[in-house]
C-alpha cells in the first residue's frame, strides 16, 4: 500500500463560540490547506455528527464545499457518532491509499454550546440502542454503570480515576488551544456534583464548539500515517459480555498495529477518547499501551504526564481540550502531528510515533491511528 | 412468583438476548423465541440525579444478568444495599422491568420454588439426610 502522508493540520480554539458552524470549520480547513501549501485539495471529506440537530442544517458537505469557495471539488461526509473526525480520516486516508486522489482535505466539527444541557444530552443520547434509551439511559448514565463495573472488577478507586481529569487539565492549561485552561485539584474532582452515580461531574467532558482539519496527500512529507484500524461492537450495552474493556477498541489497535507492522512498545505520545475520566484508564490497558491491570498505578505515578515515560493526552483531552465530536477524532490527529514536527509549543514531548484512539456511541465504532515521523 | 421475560436465542450461537429480536447481533441468523425467569445478578447499577425529560429523579437504573443468560436494562425504587453481583428478580410492571433486592427468605423461597419439578427428589433428600441424623442420634456414642 502505498505511503499517505500528512501535508497539514490545523483546528479552532475549543470552547464556546459565536461563529457558525460552517465558519469554524472553515478556519480549520484553511489553517491545514495553508500549513500544506495547497490551495485545493483534490477531495474533501466532511465530518459532523449532526449538524441536522444542532444547527439546522443539512447536505453539510456540500455546505461546506461550497462555503470554501470548493463547490467543484468532490465532497462527501462520513458520520460514526462521536468518532465521526477519526472515521473521516479514515475515508480520506483510503482515498490516497487507493490513488483515487493526490489530496484530501479532511475538515470535521461540532456546534453545540448554544442549546441547552439536557437537549444536547437528549442527542447524542440518540446514538444509544433505542430499549436502553427508553429506560432514561444516556451516555452518563451507560459511563456510569461502566464505571462502577470497572471499580467492582479492578479495585479501581474515585481517587485514580480523578487524576485523570486532573492530568489533563494541567496538560490543557498549556495548550492555547483549549476548551479549559484552569488546573483542577484532586479535591474540585471528588467534590463535583453527581452526574450518573459514582461518576463525577468533573469526570466529564464539557460540551464543546469547534473543528479541526489535516490534509492528507501521496506526496511525502515527515509524517505519515503508519496504521489505522476500526473496531466494532453491539449497539446495545446490554448484548456484551464485558463492560469493563472495550471490544470496539481492542478490535481497532489490532488492525492499526498490524497495518503498521509494530506494537503499542512504539507508542510515545497517544491521545486517547476520555469523554469520562475512567474511559483513559480503560483505553490504556484495551490499546496494549500498559500492562492488564496497571493503568491507575500508571496514572497516579505520573507515567502518563506530560514529563512521564508516556504522555497520554497532551492536549488535556476531551476533557480539557473539550469535545465537539466530530471535531475531535481529528484534533487528537491534529495535536500529535505537532507533537511529532516539534510545534506543540509549551507542551512538547520528544516521540517520533503517536497513537490517537477516538470512540464512537458507547464504544460501538472505535478507531485507532498511528502515526510516524520518518526520517 | 417468577416473572417469565420473553426473550430469543440465537440457533447458530445460543447466545439469548432480550427483549426479543429476530436477529442475533454476531450471526446473521434467525433467532427463536424462549421465555427466561427474571432471576439474575446485577452487573452494575447507577442513579441519574437529572434523567432525561419524563423520567423521575433520581432514576435508579440496573444492567442485570439473567439466569437465562441475557441482560436487561432495569428500573428500581432505590439501590440501597444493591452491590455489583447482588442477587435481584426482576419483574415487568406496565411493560416496564423493575428490580428488587433478594432477601435470604425471597432466596429460600426461590430455592423451594426452582425445586419445582424435582420437588419429590428434594423431599427425598431432606427425609434420608433426617434419617442419617435420626440414627446417628439413635447411635450416640459408638
Amino acid at each position: 500500500m502505498p505511503n499517505v502522508w500528512i501535508a497539514g493540520a490545523g483546528m479552532t480554539r475549543f470552547g464556546k463560540r459565536q461563529e457558525s458552524l460552517p465558519d469554524l470549520v472553515a478556519e480549520a480547513a484553511r489553517s491545514a490547506l495553508s500549513r500544506a501549501q495547497l490551495e485545493t485539495p483534490d477531495s474533501i471529506v466532511v465530518a459532523s455528527m449532526n449538524p441536522e440537530e444542532f444547527i439546522g442544517e443539512g447536505n453539510f458537505a456540500s455546505r461546506i464545499a461550497t462555503h470554501m469557495g470548493f463547490a467543484h471539488v468532490p465532497a462527501l461526509r462520513v458520520e460514526t457518532a462521536t468518532s465521526s473526525g477519526a472515521a473521516a480520516i479514515y475515508s480520506g486516508f483510503a482515498g490516497v491509499a487507493a490513488g483515487l486522489y493526490r489530496s484530501v482535505l479532511v475538515v470535521g466539527g461540532e456546534k453545540m454550546t448554544h442549546l441547552p444541557t439536557p437537549r444536547v444530552s437528549e442527542l447524542i443520547g440518540r446514538s444509544i440502542d433505542p430499549h436502553e434509551r427508553s429506560y432514561g439511559a444516556t451516555m452518563p448514565a451507560l459511563a456510569g454503570l461502566v464505571t462502577r463495573a470497572l471499580m467492582a472488577a479492578t479495585g479501581v478507586t474515585l481517587k485514580e480515576i480523578s487524576q485523570v481529569s486532573v492530568k489533563n487539565h494541567a496538560h490543557g492549561a498549556l495548550n492555547p488551544y483549549a476548551h479549559f485552561r484552569e488546573p483542577l485539584s484532586p479535591d474540585a474532582v471528588l467534590e463535583s456534583r453527581i452526574v450518573a452515580d459514582p461518576l463525577r461531574l468533573y469526570h466529564c467532558c464539557p460540551i464543546s464548539d469547534g473543528a479541526a482539519a489535516v490534509v492528507l496527500s501521496a506526496d511525502p512529507s515527515p509524517v505519515r500515517i503508519a496504521g489505522i484500524g476500526q473496531g466494532t461492537d453491539t449497539l446495545a450495552v446490554r448484548y456484551r459480555e464485558s463492560l469493563v474493556s472495550f471490544r470496539a477498541t481492542r478490535a481497532a489497535a489490532r488492525a492499526a498495529y498490524a497495518m503498521a507492522g509494530f506494537g503499542a512498545e512504539r507508542v510515545e505520545v497517544a491521545e486517547v477518547h476520555d469523554a469520562f475520566s475512567p474511559f483513559e484508564l480503560m483505553a490504556l490497558e484495551d490499546l496494549g499501551l500498559v500492562p492488564p491491570g496497571k493503568a491507575a498505578r500508571a496514572t497516579l505515578s505520573g507515567e502518563t504526564a506530560l514529563d512521564g515515560r508516556l504522555p497520554v493526552n497532551p492536549s488535556g483531552g476531551l476533557k480539557a481540550r473539550g469535545h465537539p465530536l466530530a471535531a475531535t477524532g481529528i484534533a487528537q490527529v491534529v495535536e500529535l502531528f505537532w507533537q511529532l514536527i516539534g510545534q506543540a509549543h509549551g507542551r512538547q514531548v520528544t516521540a517520533t510515533v503517536g497513537l490517537s484512539h477516538s470512540i464512537g456511541g458507547l464504544a460501538t465504532n472505535n478507531w485507532v491511528i498511528l502515526l510516524e515521523r520518518v526520517g | 412468583m417468577t416473572e417469565a421475560i420473553p426473550a430469543s436465542r440465537c440457533l447458530r450461537c445460543g447466545r439469548v438476548v432480550a427483549p426479543p429480536v429476530p436477529f442475533c447481533p454476531d450471526h446473521p441468523a434467525p433467532m427463536e423465541p424462549v421465555s427466561i425467569d427474571g432471576y439474575g445478578d446485577v452487573v452494575s447499577f447507577t442513579t441519574l440525579h437529572s434523567p432525561p425529560e419524563g423520567f423521575r429523579s433520581p432514576l435508579h437504573l440496573a444492567l442485570v444478568a439473567l439466569d437465562g443468560g441475557a441482560r436487561l436494562f432495569c428500573h428500581g425504587a432505590g439501590t440501597r444495599g444493591i452491590r455489583v453481583g447482588s442477587r435481584v428478580a426482576v419483574e415487568a410492571v406496565d411493560q416496564v422491568y423493575y428490580f428488587s433486592h433478594l432477601g435470604l427468605l425471597d432466596r429460600a423461597r426461590l430455592f423451594w420454588h426452582r425445586a419445582g419439578d424435582r420437588g419429590e427428589t428434594v423431599a427425598a433428600i431432606v427425609k434420608s439426610a433426617a434419617k442419617r441424623i435420626w440414627r446417628r442420634g439413635d447411635g450416640g456414642g459408638t
